[in-house]
């Protein structure tokens, strides 16, 4: 599964690369951005919190001319925060593990070799979730490397020391680490990631069943946003599990709907994450093992 | 330590009970297994055999009473309890995409101090050398069953619990099987707990035997008491003829039935030889004298009855 990944990464970095003009000159495209926001804030007919991220917009470019920093989308750390976008792929190759883990053990019939060890079933079932998040762990680095790698090639290390700029609340621009940032990206995909293993390792324990945890998980993974936008027409949506995956609507200052705060999608998710293992733990420590 | 004494016994089951919903499937089981023996468990089918085994090594909760081995209940200390015991449950079911070697290493790591030497001593105690490091969808049953007591016995065991071991083995197996036993009991000195509803091999294997019913305990006897418990053996007079045969015995107020070809008879030894002098001066014929002592499988189903299973 590793070298699958590594085999899409190193697709989809060249594919994406090939979108990208090449000839594109980043310096003019800049200048034409601050010439077009100047005109555009000028206009008495656009509302204030336009101007404002125009504003941050113009400062940005400026300092980015200033210090001849090109923007990351033309650099390898475009690529790699692109390549964010295939963890729905470790997802994919977490939850077919984590589906099997506990499930394959009854089909095979190991299960009963297994629980006649001297260890706790809590031990033995703590050890199969850290099993499984181990090696999305590994797909996670692998796909980190691989993507840093292939788009280095691809678009040169030159600017592998870019800074991530930011613009704070009085105006002024300030550098931050990009691989920071990068990683940040990474680590909020990843919460959409452990949910949803988490809770295919749930069907797979209590259910006993690879196939119906697989299945069911990966429906939910794709479904998971339709859902969520039907189910928000109610009042209870905002409760659902995958209203609440999503934490950077928070960073970018969007929520799904008025009144929802990281705060409370965090508790969501916790609860969620708890209400999970919980299930899992208390049924495979009280199951008699009769097949 | 409870371990090195030798007179208590390894597995000790006090009022077990285990009730699925409002079904008992065990009702009130108490019995010992003493050290170094081979200990049958014999039952029907559906007799509850194979579910005393599942709660024996922790598969199954207790409904009320317990389990204790080597002196640790296996309810309040299921990971010392679970130390003593190496088993079987039903199919020796192993990882089938590994080789034989490395499902061997898989079940050591869970348990602490076992050396790779002894991996290889269990190897060569099973006797698969030449095949441990194929894989063991390539095995055969016996193979499995090979591997299976290996991986039993990977952590020096105090006991033994196998269910059901001979099922699918052929002639040449079970007889490899029992021997193997037989050594284990006697060369290391550990307890060997076996379930089966085969009589005629519980017979072979078995230093003593417990025999459930409908999840009752019926009895524990040693091998031996089974077949002489009764002084007088019941004997068959191939005689001829017959009638006058069976009057001279109603005469003499001597229960007799027959099949029609033969007299049969509860005698003991001095009676054998007088009556068969008492037929012989009576001008009887007498072609054969033969013991047809109970077998073990009469025994059991004159216990068990022939009750549909519960």
């Amino acid at each position: 599964m590793g070298l699958l990944l590594i085999a899409i990464v190193v697709t989809y970095a060249i594919f994406s690369h090939a979108g990208a003009n090449p000839d594109h000159d980043w310096r003019a495209a800049a200048r034409a951005t601050i010439e077009h926001n100047q005109q555009e804030i000028n206009n008495p007919d656009l509302p204030v919190k336009y101007k404002i991220n125009m504003r941050e917009e113009m400062a940005l470019q400026q300092y980015a001319l200033d210090h001849q920093l090109p923007p990351m989308e033309t650099t390898l750390w475009g690529g790699v925060q692109r390549g964010a976008g295939l963890i729905q792929i470790i997802t994919l190759f977490t939850v077919i593990i984590a589906g099997d883990m506990v499930a394959g053990e009854f089909t095979w019939g190991t299960i009963k070799l297994l629980l006649i060890r001297p260890a706790t079933r809590a031990k033995i079932l703590a050890s199969k979730y850290a099993a499984t998040l181990l090696f999305a762990a590994a797909l996670l680095v692998t796909l980190f490397v691989s993507a840093l790698i292939v788009n280095g090639i691809l678009f040169g290390f030159q600017n592998i020391g870019l800074p991530h700029l930011q613009v704070l609340a009085d105006g002024t621009v300030h550098e931050s680490s990009m691989l920071l940032y990068v990683l940040a990206t990474y680590g909020l995909k990843l919460i959409q990631l452990v949910m949803i293993v988490t809770l295919a390792f749930m069907i797979s324990t209590v259910f006993r069943s690879s196939s119906l945890a697989i299945g069911l998980s990966i429906f939910i993974m794709f479904m998971g946003q339709v859902i969520t936008f039907f189910f928000m027409r109610y009042s209870w949506g905002k409760y659902f599990l995958f209203a609440n995956t999503d934490l950077t609507l928070y960073l970018e200052g969007k929520p799904l709907e008025e009144g929802m705060t990281m705060g409370f999608s965090i508790t969501v998710l916790i609860f969620y994450f708890l209400l999970f293992n919980i299930l899992s733990w208390e049924i495979f420590r009280r199951r008699d093992i009769a097949a | 330590m409870t371990q090195t004494d030798r007179h208590t016994p390894i597995v000790e089951i006090r009022n077990v009970t285990k009730r699925i919903g409002s079904k008992t499937i065990i009702e009130n089981l108490s019995f010992d297994v003493p050290r170094g023996e081979v200990f049958g468990f014999l039952g029907p089918n559906g007799a509850g055999k194979t579910t005393t085994i599942r709660m024996m090594v922790g598969l199954m909760s207790i409904t009320g009473g317990d389990i204790r081995i080597g002196g640790y209940s296996i309810r309040t200390h299921f990971e010392q309890a679970i130390r003593h015991v190496g088993a079987i449950v039903e199919n020796p079911e192993m990882y089938k995409f590994l080789s034989g070697y490395h499902n061997l290493v898989h079940y050591a790591r869970m348990i602490p101090g076992i050396s790779s030497d002894r991996i290889q001593e269990v190897i060569t105690l099973v006797g698969l050398e030449n095949r441990i490091h194929d894989k063991v969808k390539t095995y055969s049953l016996g193979m499995r069953q090979r591997l299976g007591i290996a991986q039993a016995l990977l952590h020096k065991p105090s006991v033994l619990i196998l269910d059901e071991p001979t099922n699918g083995l052929d002639p040449a197996g079970i007889r490899e099987l029992r021997d193997h036993l037989r050594r284990l009991t006697r060369e290391d000195g550990i307890s060997v707990i076996v379930s089966s509803h085969l009589l005629s091999e519980m017979e072979l294997m078995c230093d003593r035997v417990a025999i459930i019913q409908n999840g009752k305990l019926v009895d524990v006897r040693q091998i031996g008491e089974y077949v002489q418990a009764e002084e007088r053996q019941r004997v068959a007079f191939e005689l001829e003829p017959l009638d006058q045969a069976k009057r001279m015995l109603e005469e003499a107020d001597v229960e007799a039935v027959t099949d029609g070809r033969e007299l049969v008879v509860n005698f003991d030894k001095p009676q054998i030889a007088d009556w068969n002098k008492r037929f012989v001066e009576a001008g009887i014929r007498v072609y054969g004298i033969r013991s047809t002592a109970k077998s073990l499988e009469d025994q059991f189903l004159e216990m068990t009855g022939s009750d549909p299973i519960a």
